[in-house]
């Protein structure tokens, strides 16, 4: 399903999502991400920023409206259709989700390896990935041996690796202190200075102010749109 | 709600971001046939990597090899034995004939005469006269009675005429010759071996169904035991399955892994009851001999033929797999990122 304005890379219409148990995660939710745009999306925690996130991922599906991700009416796919979802969109996660029976090669192999890469072709594009993150010369260990930031970096490097679209990232700077956090920051500007479109759910208030990007603010399940003025406001 | 757009940031010189994601962020699209050859690597991978993981864990693994062995060597050892019973009962049905005894005293010649009138009945494939000398040297040569019998005044045994009745006669027309048969003045009594034989077909056909009957039960116990070895295989990577779905792995590429497992269970524990049955073999085939020969009978136990040995691995590679399936379709659904 395509839609009309081809700019558009995220687009959420009227999106409201009810939990079985009848609580209201999301209500009225209307905004567009453009190509290779970069967004903030906070909110108090509980407010729905993970939910939102859950929603383009299809792990969860929305109660009404529709969401269109690169193009595609997500309410319209068939489950058979996920994975090619989720192909497009690079996920990092807090708690990073990496497999610790495996190296972080293999952990950052494993979405080319799905997609049907050869290995050799994987090769390139794993060093590549890691070169990007500053994390060269780790392919052979263990994650588990690796800092939480390292550890961060090499989930970014997944989430990267094959070249998606659309970078999402769940408070991926929730476990690490304010240095770290600045540093991961930068690596998701870099990869929006290369065309990707990035949305990150963040509480850290105090660091999103000072980068200054767009900012989506998930109030109750309720959205408002603000940017930061010179006067250190949003509107 | 005001929609807000607002452009992307443009695009800085970072030279070495650029570099490194020259290609930009466009999904890129790998071929169909390189699709394809992937796919088969992705086979050959999985087939080696679970054949490992098994190996790794020798253990473990034998223990559900042995189920399998074990539940596939049973119904096989009496399929072996079937098999023999039925060589046996057909080397029988061959001689399935009728003797018809002579009065004793009739002269050779009147037996040789007889013998070329019934030859001519209708129902009658094949005749032979054995005259009452040549029985008593026959029987001389086979029973070991050879001292007792030099005691005997006369000859104690009758001339006999070996009558055979083509394969499949009706048995309305069979009955019809043996009246035709009794009917000769010269002959003394007629007797006949089908009704034992008929009975020895009966037992063989319910043993035959008996063997289906555990087969089938065996085979269930298969699948349920490949398919709980499975269940615990899944639940004990659970994380890499939440991660594959997430980064979108399809379900075929999640189950292939577990498809896989379950075919080696079924293909070693096939292999390992195919030993199991030859060690069967060994150990039974001399004292089978040893019992025939004392019979005065040439049988020989017959290991399983290797068309029979395929399709019991054949069966095993397929009771693993569905095992395997029947779990992963249940539990994978479960998992969900």
């Amino acid at each position: 399903m395509t839609q009309g304005n081809s700019n558009v890379m995220v687009r959420f219409d009227r999106v409201g999502k009810r939990y079985p148990s009848g609580r209201e995660a999301l209500s009225g939710i209307n905004f567009d991400l453009e190509r290779g745009e970069f967004a903030f999306l906070t909110g108090h925690s509980g407010a729905g920023k993970s939910t939102l996130l859950k929603l383009m991922m299809l792990m969860e599906r929305s109660s009404r409206g529709q969401i269109f991700v690169d193009g595609l009416n997500l309410s319209r796919l068939r489950p058979s259709q996920i994975p090619y979802l989720r192909r497009k969109i690079g996920v990092v996660f807090q708690n990073h989700q990496l497999l610790f029976d495996r190296s972080v090669y293999e952990n950052v192999a494993l979405p080319l390896q799905i997609a049907g890469y050869t290995p050799a072709e994987a090769g390139r594009r794993v060093r590549a990935a890691l070169d990007s993150v500053g994390l060269l010369g780790m392919e052979k260990r263990n994650p588990i041996e690796l800092s939480g930031g390292e550890q961060q970096r090499v989930g970014i490097a997944r989430a990267v690796v094959n070249k998606p679209p659309l970078l999402l990232a769940d408070e991926p700077t929730g476990n690490l202190d304010p240095e770290l956090s600045a540093e991961i920051m930068n690596l998701f500007m870099r990869f929006q200075q290369v065309g990707v479109t990035v949305l990150i759910a963040t509480h850290d208030i105090a660091l999103v102010e000072r980068l200054g990007h767009r900012r989506l603010i998930l109030d109750h399940g309720q959205l408002h749109e603000g940017h930061l003025t010179a006067g250190g406001q949003y509107v | 709600m005001s929609e807000v757009r607002r452009k992307p940031a443009a695009k800085t010189n970072d030279k070495r971001a650029q570099d490194k994601q020259s290609a930009g962020a466009s999904l890129q699209k790998i071929g169909k046939r390189k699709r394809l050859s992937s796919w088969g690597a992705h086979h050959q991978l999985v087939a080696v990597e679970t054949l490992l993981r098994l190996l790794k864990n020798p253990l473990a693994s034998l223990l559900t090899w042995m189920v399998v062995a074990i539940a596939l060597t049973l119904p096989g050892a009496l399929w072996m034995a079937l098999d023999n019973m039925q060589q046996f009962s057909g080397r029988f049905q061959e001689s399935g004939r009728i003797s018809v005894y002579l009065q004793p005293g009739t002269e050779t010649v009147q037996g040789r005469e007889l013998t070329q009138r019934i030859d001519q009945l209708p129902g009658v494939a094949k005749t032979e006269f054995i005259d009452a000398d040549t029985a008593l040297e026959d029987f001389r040569r086979n029973s070991g009675l050879d001292a007792a019998l030099d005691f005997l005044p006369e000859n104690p045994l009758p001339s006999v005429i070996l009558v055979e009745p083509p394969l499949q006669l009706p048995h309305a027309e069979l009955m019809n010759l043996v009246t035709q048969l009794k009917s000769y003045q010269l002959v003394d009594s007629v007797q006949m071996d089908m009704a034992w034989l008929e009975r020895l077909q009966a037992i063989l056909d319910l043993s035959e169904r008996l063997i289906w009957v555990l087969g089938i039960l065996l085979a269930l116990a298969i699948l349920l035991v490949v398919g709980n070895t499975i269940r615990l295989a899944i639940a004990a990577r659970v994380d890499e399955i939440r991660v594959v779905k997430l980064v979108g792995g399809t379900d075929a590429w999640v189950r292939r892994p577990f498809l896989y497992t379950g075919l080696w269970y079924g293909m070693v524990g096939g292999l390992l009851a195919w030993l199991l049955l030859i060690l069967c073999w060994v150990l039974l085939q001399g004292p089978v001999s040893q019992l025939a020969e004392l019979y005065g009978s040439g049988f020989t136990l017959k290991p399983l033929s290797a068309g029979a040995a395929m399709i019991l691995l054949l069966a095993a590679m397929l009771l693993g797999w569905l095992g395997a399936w029947w779990s992963v379709s249940r539990h994978l659904g479960e998992i969900e990122p």
